[in-house]
């Protein structure tokens, strides 16, 4: 398991946001996490990327113990995110976007002098990182002025400077055109497939998580009620009765 | 666009074309300061003013350094500017007259007590932060008068010698002024050349978007604090070269309408240019001058001014100057 959390949670009050959760993610799998609305995904998506700690439990990452480390230490490992709310630098070009994330990595992030060289090369990763994603063309745009499903894409983009093995997303088809949701997922599917790495997804659309999931952990109220391959899940009683009427249909 | 499009051309340093383009902006620049003084040859006093206005210059790119390049706000710079002035003139009357070991002194006293401060400070943001650095210079302000015996209290710090260059005295004032023009130009040369730099993208970075530079694994907090620093370090420069022409400190150098004035510099000169609070400091210092001859309610004046500035040119000076330089460029190539 490139992943494992083990009883993990967490309290808001007097409300248990996460309750004692356990996750196994095998390596180079997409694994989405789905539930309703209050379920406690986008809080254990927290507890994991480091926004938020826990008050017990573990997570590990390959060997190590990464329970409640920053987000700037899991950088540096290897464990990217993505945002729901699109989040990029919106008053830089493109290219600049991912170049920073690539000196970040790189530490070069405090240096004043610096060859053109080094720069040369930032650049030239930068702008194959960009053509995986589809980008090839756009680096001199301003961010800011890039299409919805293009900023996605470079909001991956970012990740992927990073040398990640594994990335977690959250909720990466939020407020997307249809178009843009299939360029996402193939997206995805190509992180995968093309640079094995480990996707974790938090996902609303459970319609498209059915299509791109290898497996899938269903949660309510704060604990997982399921934890399958889609398959599986599709036919799971406690997952219909969660969802309900729900848009689970789709 | 088209401002984005020049600075990538810039980060491929080395062309040929920009490096003579570099040397005549050196020679023009170097010129311009070299022959100033004898433009007011018969006008000791306006001399002076330039070179307070060169000061008050100094300590505008210095927070502007802080303020521009991540965003946070200072409403106290101004303990730093007092700092400086208050190291070097203690330093001078008791351990040498030499400027340039004045000044590298006081600029390391002031990087290490800035770090140790503002190691506390940076990890508040926005509205907190302000008010800490406010909260700070006061505290800085209060000290001078807790040990009136060593800073002479309400009277300021007297008696400051006249410093010295490799023994020799420091004091025609034409000489002063290319001192202060020397360290302003070098000081933005450098901070332009930070700018293009990975720090100075990164700052813009955590400037822009904090959240994400912290998730792409940069050490948000040490970045801040090497803006801080840096700031904090270039303003007590302005301090120390000050006391050293003016030969007095006074209280009022650390008070928070100084950190109130330098802010307005950076503010009508147009935050986070570099270029802009300098033409705002030297603007700010010459028409105070000049105002307040004429009355004593002229701060009245320049409240006023200050708030049409901001609703009228949020940009700044630089804002409004560069949107004429534009606004030309694009009627020529019209014309063309």
């Amino acid at each position: 398991m490139i992943l494992s959390v083990s009883q993990l949670t967490k309290n808001f009050g007097g409300l248990r946001a996460v309750n004692k959760v356990d996750l196994a993610i095998a390596p180079a799998t997409i694994h989405s996490i789905i539930g309703p609305n209050g379920a406690g995904k986008t809080t254990l998506f927290n507890l994991i990327t480091g926004s938020i700690k826990p008050v017990d439990g573990s997570v590990r990452f390959r060997d190590r113990d990464i329970t409640g480390w920053s987000p700037q230490r899991l950088a540096k490992l290897g464990v990217a995110r993505t945002f729901q709310r699109t989040s990029i630098y919106a008053r830089l070009d493109v290219l600049e976007n991912v170049a920073l994330a690539i000196r970040s990595r790189e530490g070069m992030t405090t240096s004043v002098w610096q060859p053109a060289s080094a720069e040369r090369r930032v650049r030239d990763e930068a702008t194959d990182i960009l053509a995986k994603v589809g980008l090839r063309g756009r680096e001199a745009v301003l961010a800011g002025n890039l299409a919805h499903g293009y900023q996605r894409s470079l909001d991956i983009a970012i990740g992927l400077a990073l040398n990640p093995a594994l990335i977690l997303m959250d909720e990466p088809l939020a407020g997307m055109s249809r178009g843009d949701r299939e360029t996402v997922a193939s997206l995805i599917t190509m992180l995968r497939d093309t640079l094995g790495l480990t996707v974790v997804v938090v996902e609303h659309d459970v319609g498209m998580v059915m299509r791109l999931s290898d497996r899938i952990t269903v949660m309510q109220h704060g604990t997982v009620i399921a934890d399958a391959p889609p398959a599986e899940i599709r036919g799971n009683e406690a997952v219909r009765n969660a969802y309900l009427h729900g848009n689970f249909a789709q | 666009m088209r401002e984005q499009l020049t600075a990538d051309a810039g980060v491929i340093a080395g062309q040929p074309p920009r490096r003579g383009k570099a040397i005549l902006v050196i020679a023009a620049v170097a010129a311009v300061g070299a022959v100033f003084p004898f433009l007011l040859a018969g006008e000791p006093f306006l001399l002076m003013l330039a070179s307070y206005a060169l000061t008050a210059a100094i300590v505008a790119l210095s927070l502007d350094l802080l303020t521009g390049n991540t965003g946070l706000l200072s409403f106290g710079h101004a303990a730093w500017y007092g700092f400086g002035a208050y190291a070097a003139g203690l330093l001078s009357k008791t351990v040498t007259s030499d400027i340039v070991l004045l000044v590298l002194m006081t600029m390391l006293a002031t990087a290490v007590i800035a770090t140790l401060i503002g190691a506390v400070l940076v990890r508040q943001i926005g509205k907190t932060f302000a008010i800490l650095t406010l909260a700070f210079s006061q505290i800085i302000f209060a000290i001078v008068f807790v040990f009136s015996g060593l800073t002479g209290g309400e009277d300021g710090l007297q008696g400051i010698p006249v410093p010295t260059f490799f023994g020799l005295q420091v004091f025609k004032p034409e000489v002063w002024f290319w001192i202060f023009y020397g360290v302003l130009v070098i000081s933005l040369a450098f901070a332009l050349h930070v700018r293009r730099s990975p720090l100075g993208k990164a700052w813009l970075a955590i400037r822009d978007n904090a959240e994400r530079a912290s998730f792409i694994g940069m050490n948000v907090n040490r970045l801040k604090l090497i803006a801080y620093s840096s700031s904090a370090t270039l303003a007590a420069v302005a301090g120390a070269l000050f006391v050293l022409f003016n030969g007095a400190a006074s209280p009022d150098l650390l008070s928070w309408f100084e950190s109130g004035k330098i802010l307005m510099y950076v503010v009508l000169g147009g935050v986070g240019t570099l270029v802009g609070p300098i033409l705002g400091a030297i603007a700010f210092t010459v028409a105070e001058h000049y105002v307040s001859s004429f009355t004593d309610a002229w701060l009245i004046y320049f409240g006023g001014l200050f708030v049409l500035m901001v609703i009228v040119a949020p940009g700044g000076i630089f804002g409004a100057l560069s949107g004429i330089w534009t606004r030309g460029a694009a009627s020529r190539e019209a014309a063309q």
